[in-house]
């Protein structure tokens, strides 16, 4: 069951429907763009590429938080906002892969930080502590040493986008309920 | 009238001054012209008969010696009711009037507040366009600008109507999806500054969707008296949570009938009560289950008879 002081909080609620929506928005933007992948590489089955994966360096992110037992709606959001840090900055390398949809991926990184300082704004709302990152994103843009690579790179960054926004959205919505 | 002009469009020698280039409309006007006569080439002799004209129209002033042998003429006009004109500072020479110096003055109002803004995102581009009423013409070179602030960014120019249009389109990265955000006009001009409303909304409660589709009407078998409805949801909205309204009506209806409260993802709906052998002609429009959502226009009509 959520936790029993913000199920009832109206503004807390409203900020959960509006961004389970955003949420949706999110991964519909990131299922198009894994269609994209598969209709222009010929790469749409995960379990066929497990083997090069081992060779590129995709970041994982974390976030157990958010389905741990001990659910911390302080430690998931954070997670959640780190992730979509992350995220953020891996797009480019997907923005490098579809030049034709830029646009799309552009409006994504859009999204992804837009959900991300909803997240903190919220957090800040209810005195939650949050961690402040600087503007520009350190993380370094992944690199690939073949255009065969940054393919498949392209393709684990959205298959794992996609995950991670999955648990995100089931945690927003146990917060809901 | 003969033009003494050298390069700078003014005698070297002479300078007016006003108070204020631009004034309210109706308010006094108070303006100095200095002749410097030792740097007026043809002035050296006799006195400095200093005139004035209001483009070109006559005005009288005030004259006396200046500090360091200058000759100055003050001029007030009690109430200046042009919008633009300029003040022209001139000199006798040669028994003509001579135009050496020249002011221009603007006269208007301060800008009148901005009225019934309204904006709506459209969801091709998520640009955010609003609209407003300018409200009473200040007469003066106006700067206007929409400006936006989310709860804790800086207020930003969020874009500026072109040519004295009284509307423009807030582009997606200027946004803030999803959480309340501030907007308002800001109208600028030499006498001042007025604001609109500021209004504070989630850019997607005023979201604007294209209209559903109504893909299939068909009866229900075993009830003749319903009928079943199939649709699709405008693109683009397909994570959103979305309410719907059904109306239906058959050609000798005086109003039509309408079914709310329909859950726009199912897709499908059943009602029932319908006559037999009769054509309906029906609409869908659709809007998100957020309170201050927009409905959607009214889908293109379908026509369905009902079994005999």
């Amino acid at each position: 069951a959520p936790l029993p002081e913000l199920s009832g909080d109206q503004d807390f609620q409203l900020f959960l429907q509006r961004n389970l929506e955003f949420t949706r928005k999110v991964r519909g933007d990131v299922a198009a763009l894994q269609r994209m992948v598969c209709d222009t590489f010929q790469l749409c089955k995960e379990e066929e590429l497990l083997l090069v994966r081992q060779d590129l360096d995709i970041a994982q992110v974390p976030l157990e938080q958010c389905h741990s037992r001990s659910f911390q709606v302080e430690t998931c959001f954070n997670q959640i906002r780190a992730g979509l840090r992350v995220y953020h900055g891996s797009l480019a390398a997907v923005r490098d892969l579809l030049p034709g949809h830029a646009g799309l991926v552009e409006t994504l990184q859009l999204d992804t930080a837009n959900l991300s300082s909803n997240i903190q704004q919220q957090m800040e709302d209810l005195g939650l502590a949050t961690v402040t990152y600087p503007t520009e994103n350190p993380d370094p843009l992944p690199t690939f040493s073949s255009h065969f690579h940054h393919q498949v790179g392209g393709f684990f960054i959205l298959a794992n986008f996609q995950r991670f926004l999955e648990t995100a959205y089931r945690a927003l919505r146990h917060l809901a309920r | 009238l003969l033009l003494l002009l050298c390069p700078g469009g003014t005698l070297g020698c002479a300078l007016v001054a006003v108070g204020s280039p631009v004034v309210t409309l109706g308010s006094a006007v108070t303006a100095t012209c200095t002749i410097q006569r030792e740097l007026c080439q043809g002035l050296e002799q006799g006195k400095v008969r200093i005139s004035w004209m209001l483009d070109n129209k006559p005005v009288a002033g005030s004259q006396r010696q200046g500090p360091g042998g200058t000759e100055v003429s003050e001029l007030t006009l009690p109430q200046f009711n042009r919008t633009q004109a300029r003040l022209w500072c001139c000199v006798e020479w040669n028994g003509t009037k001579q135009r050496v110096a020249v002011a221009e003055i603007r006269a208007g109002y301060p800008p009148a507040k901005p009225l019934n803004l309204s904006c709506v995102l459209n969801l091709g581009d998520y640009g955010l366009t609003c609209q407003w009423e300018q409200g009473a013409d200040s007469h003066l070179p106006t700067s206007v600008a929409l400006k936006c602030a989310g709860s804790t960014a800086q207020a930003v120019t969020g874009c500026t109507p072109r040519g004295g249009h009284n509307h423009c389109t807030v582009p997606r990265p200027l946004l803030q999806l999803y959480r309340e955000m501030e907007i308002w006009v800001s109208v600028t001009n030499a006498l001042g500054t007025a604001e609109s409303e500021h209004l504070c909304i989630d850019p997607m409660d005023v979201a604007k969707l294209d209209p559903p589709t109504l893909r299939n009407i068909q009866s229900i078998p075993f009830q003749t008296d319903c009928v079943a409805l199939a649709w699709e949801v405008a693109r683009g909205t397909e994570h959103m949570e979305l309410q719907c309204e059904l109306r239906y009506r058959a050609p000798e209806d005086p109003a039509w009938s309408l079914v709310t409260g329909i859950v726009g993802r199912a897709g499908t709906a059943q009602r029932c009560g319908f006559l037999f052998g009769t054509r309906y002609h029906f609409q869908l429009r659709c809007r998100r289950s957020s309170a201050l959502a927009f409905w959607s226009e009214w889908s293109p009509g379908r026509n369905y008879t009902t079994h005999e």
